[in-house]
């Protein structure tokens, strides 16, 4: 049997928002999708921000790996015990341009420690732009009933950002 | 036949009043195109009713070498692509020895993905799923996404590529082609919306 794609919920920043949060996840799933076309008001030198990605609301048990382009080289990092999941990439702000973004996360009811992985683009008109692969583990076997989404950098998601969560049957 | 709660993840026996609610799918087929030998792949007249858009593919084209081609793409509001340097393309990409980075501002197409040449072993084509979010929100320009990966036997390349049309009109056209080359029989392209 082909695989079903279900739209769960949605959610579009009217104005400025410091988080976006997608609870009370049906369980009947067997994996979730989220994608995300966002932009942040951060200000740097390159017009980019990170997600801090935090399900069922915990702080604790993240790990992650990425590898990511910035348009003339790729580059891989990592980060180990840290407070949240790590989403790269998400766009600052520069003109128009909204990031494009996905997190794939199988067995998301399992009992095992959760696994995810993303892919995401920031774009900008400019030779510098960044793009992403993550792997990401959040070390706990408890089923996920919220996913949050946050700037890294403390900064907000603007106006017209969409986020949207389907499961996967 | 079983009918499983999206909501709550049991199973009742059937979908008769007083049961839950059978839920229809969000990912929907538009068009399909199996390609013989042409240069250009259209979608038109896209409708905007869906959330975002997706695309998948296998291509290969007719040039007589080995290594790949480019497979590029233009957008378009009103049924015909956008030809004006209205846009950006960025990759990052691995050949199984090395990874690189490229990209470009003001362009007049986005870069989709790498296309294997005829001169490969026969049979080879090139996976490729692009994601167009958004692409009727006419309050953003519209940002696209490419996973593709090519092996040949010997060769290969794995990518993710990115491109923006600075445009805040809702997309109804989309042009995919390589330049100076056609498509060869067995290339295949999906159009898909998503809810």
């Amino acid at each position: 049997m082909a695989l079903q794609l279900f739209k769960i919920t949605d959610s579009t920043v009217a104005s400025p928002v410091t988080s976006v949060t997608f609870s009370s996840i049906p369980q009947g799933y067997t994996d979730l999708i989220v994608k995300v076309s966002a932009k942040s008001s951060r200000v740097s030198a390159n017009n980019t921000d990170y997600f801090k990605i935090k399900l069922n609301g915990s702080t604790t048990g993240y790990s992650d790996r990425s590898l990511y382009g910035n348009g003339s080289a790729a580059v891989s990092e990592s980060n180990n015990a840290t407070s949240y999941g790590f989403g790269f990439v998400l766009n600052g702000a520069s003109s128009s341009t909204f990031s494009n973004f996905e997190m794939y996360i199988p067995n998301y009811t399992s009992s095992n420690y959760k696994s995810w992985s993303a892919d995401g683009v920031a774009e900008d008109n400019a030779t510098s732009a960044i793009a992403a692969l993550n792997a990401n583990l959040w070390s706990n076997t408890a089923a996920i009933t919220s996913i949050s989404f946050e700037s890294a950098n403390s900064a907000n998601f603007l106006a017209n950002s969409t986020f949207t969560l389907y499961g996967v049957l | 036949m079983a009918i499983r709660s999206l909501k709550t993840g049991t199973f009742t026996r059937s979908g008769m009043a007083g049961n839950p609610v059978i839920m229809p799918g969000s990912y929907e087929s538009i068009a399909s195109a199996t390609v013989g030998s042409s240069g250009v792949v259209e979608f038109t007249s896209i409708p905007s009713t869906y959330s975002h858009l997706q695309i998948r593919a296998i291509t290969r084209n007719s040039s007589g070498s080995t290594d790949v081609s480019d497979l590029l793409m233009q957008v378009g509001s009103a049924n015909s692509p956008d030809t004006g340097t209205n846009y950006s393309r960025h990759e990052m990409s691995a050949n199984g020895t090395a990874v690189s980075g490229g990209g470009a501002a003001n362009s007049s197409f986005m870069f989709v993905s790498p296309s294997p040449r005829n001169g490969n072993t026969s049979g080879i084509f090139g996976p490729l799923i692009v994601d167009i979010l958004d692409y009727a929100n006419t309050n953003k320009f519209k940002t696209v996404k490419t996973l593709s990966a090519t092996d040949m036997n010997g060769s290969g390349y794995v990518y993710i590529s990115s491109g923006n049309w600075r445009n805040t009109a809702a997309i109804n056209y989309i042009r995919l082609y390589i330049s100076s080359v056609n498509f060869v029989t067995g290339t295949q392209f999906a159009l898909y919306g998503v809810n």
